[in-house]
């Protein structure tokens, strides 16, 4: 119980820290300006490609999709707080400490997740009324856990790769990017899961995103609740397996770093 | 001359140096299989071209951002820029050499892209090819100028770095890289037309289809004056920096 206590107290304190460095980074001003602006426009993007099909299903489709996919950006973006603290040199600091640091990257990170999130739903009802969708009201609302559910999901997802990043900080953009683009290519983001190969399919189905954005498409879509909790479950499912991967590779990476003495170097 | 090639030699040794100069030869190739699948499940083959040249685009616009356009800034960083400000040589001559090697090296991308298209059982024949070279020609060049004044803004004005990362998708969307401004709301259409993204894009798809393209000087010229506009603008600035630093004293405050 002790134990949990220190944890969860050490937990709050990086979720602090990131919002910190978070707001450090954007202003309210460059937040609406730069990101929201941004976040709109990825959205659109992909929306105008249903206006040159002609085709208000598929609008909604990649509109959906890709606002639903801005959560996990979010999420991947997280990765970058794992940089930071080593290029800041507090790393040394915090291995020192008897906290284990996978509590304090695993939390670092939430601010960006949660402000993920909230931009994913941001694009999705503004721009839904732009494009003339019709979300099912209040059936739609069933959407905001969801949302919260991908980005939880996605940010699982991260944590494992943020231990690849404390190994290897140098590729640190590499990795956050192409990761980004490789959810948004395999997650039925653009194009149904069925669409693929069965075995890409397979490899869809265990990324965050694919089956938390299926459930959110049969909230708005009317699909029945038992076929919609099906998808959230095997979205819990995923986010879990990601979650306990990051957990029992962390040490690993941390060690192998401590050993060669790489963790040391700063930016 | 040599103080341009100077600049080129050592922008490619920092491409080796630094893996996150690679993103965009990553990325890109992924952009080209999402529209590919896109227009291949709607059963849309005749818009792959239209899934070539995104991603092309995608590339070129991403180093002119986040590498072309964090030269100066990565200098003051580094403590180099007091050194290079010295020389002898002329500091936008090292600049924009550096920057000519980054837009050049995101020619890759294109055979990246045409590989892709491939894979998906797609030919993008060029109809026009003269024309298609000389496009090519014109926007890696406004490219690069556009990069110069990016380069220059990101240090005069604190917030431009900020606003600069956030720059991707609203230009994509405004330069019709994918979508055409045709298809856009009538109000964005003028800010399109001020974007050489938005006259490339149009011409480099025409150059892909087989009916004559229409005034193609003019539409080359427009790309061109655009971009010679972001390479006036971007010296200009160049110049403000380097009066006001050398005057304030603060050449290499970070």
């Amino acid at each position: 119980m002790r134990n949990l206590v220190a944890n969860a107290r050490v937990a709050w304190y990086a979720v602090v820290s990131g919002a910190y460095d978070y707001w450090s980074i954007y202003t309210l001003k460059s937040w609406i300006f730069g990101w929201c602006v941004r976040m709109i426009s990825q959205v659109s993007f992909f929306a105008l490609i249903g206006k040159l099909l002609q085709s208000d299903a598929q609008t909604e489709f990649f509109l959906v999709g890709n606002a639903v996919a801005v959560a996990a950006f979010g999420a991947m973006f997280a990765m970058n707080m794992t940089a930071n603290e080593r290029g800041n040199g507090t790393l040394s600091l915090l291995l020192a400490s008897p906290s284990k640091p996978v509590v304090v990257f695993a939390s670092r990170g939430v601010y960006v997740m949660a402000d993920g999130v909230f931009s994913a739903l941001l694009g999705l009802f503004i721009l839904g009324p732009a494009f003339g969708l019709h979300f099912p009201f209040p059936r739609v609302l069933a959407v905001i856990p969801l949302t919260l559910l991908v980005g939880i999901s996605a940010y699982c997802f991260s944590t494992t790769l943020a231990g690849v990043i404390i190994r290897y900080r140098e590729g640190t953009g590499l990795i956050v990017n192409a990761s980004i683009v490789t959810l948004l290519t395999l997650c039925g983001v653009n194009v149904p899961v069925s669409f693929y190969p069965t075995w890409l399919e397979w490899i869809s189905r265990c990324l965050p995103i694919t089956n938390g954005l299926e459930a959110i498409r049969g909230v708005i879509n009317g699909s029945a609740w038992s076929t919609i909790a099906a998808h959230a479950g095997a979205e819990v499912l995923v986010g879990s397996a990601w979650l306990t991967l990051a957990l029992t590779t962390f040490g690993i990476f941390m060690r192998a770093g401590q050993r060669d003495g790489s963790l040391e170097y700063a930016s | 001359m040599r103080t341009f090639l100077a600049g080129a030699r050592i922008q490619l040794q920092f491409f080796r140096a630094y893996p996150d100069a690679l993103i965009p030869f990553i990325t890109a190739p992924l952009y080209a299989v999402i529209f590919q699948m896109i227009f291949h499940h709607a059963g849309r083959q005749d818009l792959t071209g239209y899934a070539a040249i995104a991603p092309v685009f995608i590339a070129l616009w991403w180093m002119a951002l986040f590498i072309s356009g964090w030269t100066i800034t990565t200098d003051r960083w580094n403590g180099t820029i007091e050194m290079l400000v010295a020389a002898p040589a002329s500091f936008a001559a090292v600049i924009f050499g550096r920057i000519t090697a980054t837009t050049l090296a995101g020619v890759v991308s294109f055979v990246e892209i045409w590989v892709v298209a491939r894979a998906f059982g797609t030919k993008i024949p060029v109809e026009h090819v003269w024309p298609f070279i000389a496009i090519i020609i014109v926007t890696l060049a406004a490219m690069a100028g556009t990069a110069t004044a990016m380069a220059s803004l990101y240090v005069l004005a604190r917030n431009a770095a900020t606003f600069g990362n956030s720059a991707s998708f609203p230009f994509y969307v405004l330069g019709g890289i994918l979508v055409p401004v045709s298809v856009l709301p009538h109000w964005v259409r003028p800010l399109s037309s001020v974007v050489f993204l938005s006259w490339s894009a149009d011409l480099l798809r025409a150059a892909l289809r087989p009916e004559p393209m229409h005034d193609f000087a003019f539409r080359l010229g427009m790309v061109g004056v655009l971009g010679a506009c972001g390479l006036v603008a971007g010296l200009w600035a160049m110049r403000v920096i380097l009066q006001r630093v050398r005057g304030n004293g603060e050449l290499g405050t970070t």
